[in-house]
């Protein structure tokens, strides 16, 4: 039978391990938009940084709107797209971070994602990491779909 | 020669996770379409298995399948061949037929015309010719929880795999992720007690990798709660183990090997050499146990 190898993790090494805080910038909201829409020509801004219609040959094919969740750990900037009759069309995350206590505001954090736009593609492999472990709860975020929904269905023109 | 490469990385919420997908190629259209069809197929999976939906497989199975045989998706079919192959391979530690016991526990919802049930099955779920679905004993309900997530992965990764004039691709449904390309991913591996330390990474090509862990809840705090993994006996394992990261080639199997390693702790080494799959178990006392054949892929933190 198999022998496993096994090792001990000094507690101090486990805490001197790099500060595990995340951030990922997925679409830009211009990516999310034509992602949304690609038969869109035009996405006028409805309410300030928030409400878009997307429009093809002057007429409207649907609604963008940028929304963020804000939870303990968690803060997550998606969109959901609306159809002209106010259904949901498709949701997309757009950037997460997560953190625990204060390692958000470190400039070290920050700092790894300084500069990231859609205009330098991310070099995922070795600036951007992938984590095992945890299964994140969406909850908020669709909890947050509902609200958007309630918020704008029917009333966007 | 192909020009500079495209790397596009998304995210939606399915699953009930964050579900990401990147892919590099060519032509930046060409990776966005492949990414919306690799979306989709893990949409269709939810569909089909959650326990939730009332119209899935899983839902019509749970409903019909003891008083007459259900028709289901090649891909619900599928997923329901490897869960019995694993149940009985495992002696019934995996087991997709522990619906009542998790509603018992809160774990999962449960619906107004269920009758409360203890009794633990054995083999429960007969599978039959052309996609016919029976359920042996009254009352079984099956959960795919423990397999499906991965499925998905495989199913998503298979379609970018297929797209044509994609480089390389990564799909991570919360943690059960699989990789295709030239590339090699580095995975981090949270602490399951601590989630705001990394344990190692892992270096992850062309296969897949699934963690399981006692349960945390990253809203509400950092603390473990209890574990949503069920041992014999309805207990939750008491082996000493916080968490597993399993690797295979395909994602649906890590994902439910993790299943066994978490109950099985050590025991698992047979099972996992059967499936061509490794392991990193991580010991409440915060030893941390490999596979041999996995040591060179496993960077601890040190």
């Amino acid at each position: 039978m198999t022998e496993w190898i096994r090792y001990t993790l000094p507690a101090a090494a486990i805490a001197a391990a790099t500060s595990p805080a995340y951030a990922m910038q997925y679409l830009s909201i211009e990516e999310a938009q034509k992602q949304a829409f690609p038969s869109a020509s035009h996405f006028t801004e409805l309410q300030a940084g928030r409400v878009w219609k997307a429009e093809a040959g002057g007429r409207a094919v649907g609604f963008f709107i940028f929304d963020r969740v804000v939870g303990k750990h968690l803060y997550i900037d998606y969109a959901v797209a609306l159809t002209p009759a106010g259904a949901v069309h498709s949701v997309e995350i757009l950037q997460y971070r997560e953190s625990y206590g204060g390692e958000v505001r470190s400039p070290g954090w920050l700092g790894q994602f300084a500069g990231k736009t859609s205009a330098s593609p991310l070099k995922v492999n070795s600036d951007i990491r992938n984590i095992a472990g945890a299964t994140l709860s969406s909850l908020h975020v669709t909890e947050g779909v509902k609200k958007v929904l309630a918020t704008y269905a029917g009333r966007l023109k | 020669m192909p020009d500079v490469s495209n790397r596009i990385r998304r995210a939606k919420p399915l699953l009930g996770t964050f579900v990401e997908i990147e892919a590099a190629g060519p032509v930046r259209s060409v990776v966005n379409q492949a990414i919306d069809a690799a979306f989709e197929a893990v949409a269709t999976v939810h569909r089909l298995m959650s326990f939730h939906a009332a119209d899935s497989d899983v839902s019509r199975l749970n409903r019909e399948a003891f008083d007459r045989p259900v028709m289901v998706h090649d891909w619900t079919f599928g997923v329901l061949e490897a869960s019995v192959a694993l149940h009985r391979q495992s002696n019934g530690i995996f087991d997709i037929a522990t619906a009542p016991i998790l509603q018992t526990l809160a774990l999962l919802p449960r619906f107004d015309d269920d009758a409360p049930v203890d009794e633990r099955t054995y083999d429960a779920v007969e599978l039959l010719e052309g996609q016919m679905v029976r359920f042996r004993q009254r009352h079984v309900k099956i959960d795919l929880g423990g397999i499906a997530k991965g499925f998905a992965v495989d199913q998503a990764l298979n379609v970018l795999r297929g797209a044509g004039r994609i480089d390389s691709g990564l799909v991570n449904a919360g943690g059960d992720l699989a990789a295709f390309g030239a590339d090699c991913q580095l995975v981090d591996i949270r602490h399951p007690r601590e989630p705001s330390r990394i344990v190692g990474q892992v270096k992850v090509s062309n296969e897949a990798l699934a963690s399981t862990a006692r349960r945390f809840d990253l809203f509400r705090s950092g603390q473990t709660t209890g574990s949503a993994i069920i041992g014999p006996g309805r207990l939750p394992p008491t082996n000493g183990i916080d968490g597993v990261t399993v690797r295979a080639a395909s994602c649906m199997i890590a994902d439910a090997l993790t299943k066994i390693a978490m109950i099985s702790g050590a025991d698992s080494a047979g099972l996992l050499e059967r499936y061509r799959a490794s392991a990193l178990l991580i010991n409440a006392d915060g030893d941390v146990q490999i596979s041999p054949d996995w040591q060179y892929a496993v960077y601890l933190a040190a």
